[in-house]
């Protein structure tokens, strides 16, 4: 079982596990958020990312989640009572972005285009209120991991 | 100004979708609104228009078909319904985000049993889908789901049993006594995403064997 982003490979996690974790969580955590007419992680995003590009993406994009998403949802989940599958969620994007770490440094070519994806994510996250931007990135997490599938190999 | 409370015109807006067929039900309390009339909106999550649904406007059944309407797999959806009494008191629901990949409920397959004199054929049919490919097929659940597997099972007797697993349509439990009654039982699973029907069951004997008579 493992993640193949083009040339960047991430074993160990299991992605089954993260599904299952946010099921578990899914309609607490969208119930929350009452902006139906903005997707961040929207189709120019994340739709037709050629390989080359998918490890770069998948990098920033969980770097993000890491450091800026689950730092900030940390409180809420607590307050919701879903602490532990926050954790699972955390602990496994904290796992891949450290993996993927060292085999992403080696590739400048596709950095451009990967990069302004990422932007297109990151400024429609930027134009929100920060709670409801933290609280919609949390709960479109089952959009990414239905991107991540696709590069999962059982 | 207190607001009143019409929570008693409309409750459990939710879709509930098998095999993709996408169903939004609801419910309300007929005792207390006799004359209500209920009229369906959708949208994509991430657009911001709701758009009206045909044929749900101010009915008084309590479910509506949003089969084509959601029928996108990679999007996600939501819906909502207003519902108004005689006296004009409305209330107002939306349904949980909504994707039907992850959401939709498997089907038991459809199969046939074959009972042979030391053998047992079982022959999955194909489980189609509302769901188009573009070039206009109609897509099946293999086509959709990717890891989609079968598992059957042969009850022999109260302690023995015969397990069969795999993504073909045809199997066959070979072995078996003949002249004997066997159950067999067949589902469809989707391991990475926890999905499994609920089994389709077949009772079958055995044909005597003749070879000697």
């Amino acid at each position: 079982q493992e993640f193949q982003f083009g040339p960047c490979r991430v074993e160990g996690v299991v992605l089954q596990k993260l599904w299952q974790a946010f099921w578990a969580v899914k309609d607490i955590v969208q119930a929350q958020d009452n902006i139906t007419s903005v997707q961040l992680l929207r189709k120019e995003v994340l739709q037709n990312v050629p390989e080359t590009e998918s490890c770069h993406l998948i990098h920033a994009l969980l770097r993000f989640y890491v450091n800026t998403v689950f730092k900030s949802y940390r409180d809420k989940a607590v307050e919701f009572g879903i602490l532990k599958s926050f954790s699972i969620l955390a602990n496994n994007f904290f796992v891949i972005v450290s993996k993927l770490q060292a085999s992403q440094e080696k590739m400048f070519s596709t950095r451009k285009t990967a990069r302004r994806r990422f932007l297109l994510f990151h400024r429609a996250f930027k134009q929100l209120d920060r709670e409801a931007a933290v609280t919609k990135a949390f709960g479109e997490m089952d959009i990414l991991l239905s991107w991540m599938e696709k590069f999962y190999q059982l | 100004h207190i607001a009143e409370d019409t929570s008693d015109l409309l409750q459990h807006v939710k879709f509930q979708s098998s095999n993709f067929e996408n169903i939004l039900t609801w419910d309300g309390r007929p005792e207390s609104a006799p004359d209500a009339v209920y009229s369906v909106q959708y949208k994509t999550y991430g657009e911001g228009e709701w758009l009206e649904k045909e044929g749900c406007q101010r009915i008084t059944r309590k479910s509506c078909n949003l089969t084509v309407e959601t029928g996108n797999l990679t999007e996600l959806y939501y819906a909502r319904v207003t519902a108004t009494d005689g006296t004009g008191r409305s209330a107002t629901k939306t349904t949980d985000r909504f994707n039907s990949l992850q959401h939709t409920i498997i089907k038991p397959p459809d199969v046939t049993c074959i009972p042979k004199v030391r053998s047992i054929q079982m022959i999955v049919h194909p489980s189609y889908t509302p769901i188009r490919a573009r070039n206009g097929h109609q897509l099946t659940l293999e086509n959709i789901f990717q890891g989609l597997l079968y598992r059957l099972k042969l009850r022999i007797n109260h302690t023995y049993q015969m397990d069969l697993e795999g993504k073909q349509r045809e199997f066959e439990f070979v072995g078996l006594t003949p002249d004997t009654e066997f159950l067999g039982t067949i589902m469809i699973c989707i391991p990475n995403l926890f999905k499994e029907s609920a089994p389709y069951v077949c009772q079958v004997k055995t044909l005597p064997d003749r070879t000697w008579t």
